[in-house]
């Protein structure tokens, strides 16, 4: 057994942290962008292309793709550091639907987005949820009928995020009414910009920018369908797994920055709040080590499904623990907001206690992970 | 990055299952209330294998494998609940190893390993507001050694040990004592516990030990109690992670089988949830054990991960032996059941070379806060 990475990885990684320290202002302002809850601004997309051209956004793609054909730990690697410095560990075009595009796309879909994706230049937004499809995903509703030479799609989706500013949408949609439902959905890529999609805001209670999604016969191209006709499902369910997998980077940033605020404050001389920190430390770093679980399962191609399940509701949880750990430590004082007289490390808590809940129900709700676990990782019975 | 093990390893984790599965159906009942509370003919055939000895260098009768050996064994040790003084002896014989002079080398490491001698550490005094204390500490220089009188508690199968690690404060500091357990003025008295594993109390009236006795440099002793309690720690840690692994096994397939309401119960959201928190409390305890055992394999300072391991795994102990009885509804409470060996054993284990709370301060220390 070896936890270490090896001497090329770990030169590697030094590589990836002097980038990011000599960009120190870049990354700065990309962390803010994002924790501001609106999504990539000017310096996230001028960071995303500087990472992208240097091969590093999705580092194991065939080079001619924009990739270093690099195994997959250097991926971690990258994502790492991205969570680290960016809050940012990837872009949804180089975590779920670039890899799908690969296994599955046609020639020219590689051609035409694979190389974007990989350079950072454009963005995918999820189209999976809608009103009535959340948790149960096949029952979404929005359509696409097949008119010859192109398909018409009408419907909406909800929660989403990231459809006010990416360039695609990567569209769940329904290209026949089948028993069970499942089988009649097809993956779509659909330029956002295309007449007859209309994006409207909705706010989370944490701040952050998600979005209603209208299409109102809008003429997708044949060349929009991604893989079989009627697939989509699978490829959906494919694209989940990775999108499950994390790194805690995040979290051990922000931790390291508690424990420097709670010694700064003479708070860390309480036994009762040592005691919580010892106890967060440890979760984190028990998180972390499934997060390399994943990475050297993937590393050694293998298929993480319950373990990136697992991951998922751990560090999700443990984000609770944190976020709840720093309220109980600064008691009402954590309760007041950024900008105002008193607010503990400008808000930041008090406002990832109310961001921090999405995790619990994104990419899958911590309740359909335990479920994945019992029924894909210890096959307890369905029915 | 390597997170898997090597073919050796594996060998030996079947072995172990081998060995375990042939012999040790059956055992836990019969000796927990026997008087030596384990089996001296199984830990022979044990010892046989070499197991012991798995850490401890070829010069002197070992295997010279790693701590991730030892965990593995251990593991499967748990899985079984194989009763029996493995942690004691190799921590004691580590501490020897590490700090003992040439000729206790070549005296005790053998004995060892072998299988027929029983090491145990002393180490525990007893807290006076607790229980009648019958003798207190009192030690005397004389020439060539030291008289000691005292008590200790919680010392495993002191009743049967051949020898103690007993550990006194001389004048010039924290000494270990390499003492005769048979010699007159000991007298050990096993307590019956909820784990079975008979820890004792051991008084002491009058008895002699002679200066090459203590282990080590005189004043030396606090840093290798320090050191038996990690190792220590880590072994118990991967015990818990090998009961919490076979715990969520019959776990699941009682869910699998057992019927209510013409459902599987396994197929309840309720039984599921808690199996899936199951499942990954062990991932957890089974990761930061195998890390820890890693750093300690590698030379590494690993007091940090060690207490993080123990704390986690105390802690899953806990968890899990409770969830593995309450999954099993009526039949988990019954004596009759084996889910009660795990439960009880669960919490010796938790408490065994501190608990969670215990390692919590040491994390915390370690964090530098």
């Amino acid at each position: 057994m070896d936890f270490d990475f090896s001497p090329e990885e770990e030169r590697f990684r030094e590589e990836v942290k002097t980038f990011f320290e000599d960009h120190r202002e870049l990354a700065a302002g990309t962390r803010e962008e994002w924790d501001s809850g609106l999504g990539y601004g000017d310096n996230s997309w001028e960071m995303l292309k500087k990472i992208g051209e240097r091969g590093w956004l999705c580092p194991t793609w065939p080079k001619e793709y924009g990739g270093l054909e690099l195994s997959y730990m250097y991926r971690y690697i990258m994502m790492e550091q991205m969570h680290y410095y960016l809050n940012i560990y990837s872009t949804v075009g180089a975590g779920m639907a670039g890899p799908v595009i690969l296994s599955h796309g046609s020639e020219e879909q590689k051609k035409e987005f694979l190389l974007p994706i990989a350079r950072g230049e454009i963005e995918f937004a999820l189209g999976y949820t809608e009103p009535q499809a959340g948790s149960d995903l096949a029952a979404l509703m929005i359509r696409a009928e097949d008119k010859g030479d192109h398909f018409l799609v009408n419907g909406s989706k909800l929660f989403n995020t990231r459809a006010h500013y990416a360039q695609y949408h990567w569209l769940g949609v329904r290209t026949e009414k089948t028993k069970p439902k499942y089988k009649g959905i097809s993956l779509f890529m659909v330029d956002l910009k295309t007449p007859g999609i209309t994006v409207r805001p909705i706010w989370t209670v944490g701040g952050t920018r998600t979005n209603e999604v209208f299409y109102d016969n809008v003429r997708a191209p044949k060349e929009a369908l991604v893989g079989e006709l009627n697939r989509g499902f699978y490829y959906i369910l494919e694209a989940l797994d990775y999108e499950r997998i994390s790194t805690v980077a995040g979290l051990e940033r922000d931790f390291e920055e508690i424990v420097e605020y709670v010694k700064n404050t003479g708070k860390n001389k309480d036994p009762v709040v040592r005691e919580k920190i010892a106890g967060l430390a440890i979760e984190i770093e028990s998180a972390r080590l499934l997060a390399l679980r994943v990475a050297w399962m993937l590393d050694n191609h293998q298929v993480p499904n319950h373990e990136a399940a697992m991951l998922k509701l751990l560090v999700s949880e443990t984000e609770q623990h944190l976020v709840n750990m720093f309220m109980q430590i600064f008691g009402p004082y954590s309760q007041i907001q950024r900008g105002s007289k008193w607010a503990q490390l400008k808000g930041k808590f008090e406002r990832a206690y109310r961001d921090s809940l999405e995790s619990l129900v994104t990419r899958g709700t911590s309740e359909i992970m335990r479920t994945v676990i019992a029924q894909r990782g210890l096959g307890l019975p369905r029915v | 990055m390597e997170l898997g093990f090597s073919e050796l390893q594996n060998i030996l984790v079947d072995s172990a299952k081998s060995f375990f599965k042939k012999e040790a159906g059956g055992i836990v009942r019969e000796v927990e209330f026997s008087h030596e509370g384990y089996s001296p003919e199984l830990w022979r055939k044990m010892a046989e294998l070499g197991w012991i000895g798995v850490v401890f260098p070829e010069e002197f009768g070992g295997i010279g494998g790693s701590f991730t050996d030892l965990v593995l064994i251990l593991e499967e040790m748990g899985k079984a609940l194989f009763p029996g003084p493995f942690v004691s002896n190799i921590i004691s014989g580590l501490a020897i190893l590490e700090y003992g002079s040439e000729s206790q080398k070549n005296e005790f490491l053998p004995k060892v390993m072998e299988g027929s001698f029983i090491i145990s550490p002393a180490l525990t005094p007893p807290d006076p507001r607790l229980g009648e204390v019958v003798k207190d500490d009192r030690i005397i220089a004389v020439d060539g050694g030291y008289v000691l009188s005292g008590t200790r508690l919680f010392v495993p199968y002191a009743h049967v040990a051949d020898f103690l690690v007993y550990r006194a404060d001389t004048d010039e500091g924290t000494a270990l004592f390499l003492m005769d357990a048979k010699a007159p003025g000991i007298t050990c008295t096993p307590l019956d516990s909820i784990g079975a594993d008979k820890p004792c109390e051991v008084v002491l009236e009058n008895v002699d030990v002679a200066k090459d006795r203590i282990i080590g440099e005189s004043g030396n002793g606090e840093e290798i109690v320090n050191k038996m309690g990690q190792w220590g720690a880590l072994a118990e840690s991967a015990r818990i992670v090998g009961m919490l692994e076979r715990i969520l096994k019959m776990s699941v397939e009682y869910a699998k089988e057992r019927e209510q309401f013409e459902k599987k119960i396994g197929s309840f959201q309720a039984i599921q949830h808690q199996a899936a928190n199951m499942a990954t409390d062990v991932d957890q305890a089974r990761f930061l054990t195998y890390e820890a055992a890693w750093k300690l394999s590698e030379g590494l300072p690993a007091r940090k991960e060690i207490s993080m391991a123990k704390a986690w795994a105390s802690d899953s102990a806990r968890r899990c032996s409770l969830l593995g009885v309450t999954i099993h509804g009526g039949a988990g409470v019954s004596e009759e059941h084996d889910m009660q060996l795990y439960f009880r054993r669960a919490k010796a284990c938790e408490i065994a070379f501190g608990d969670g709370d215990f390692h919590r301060k040491i994390v915390a220390e370690e964090l530098a806060l």
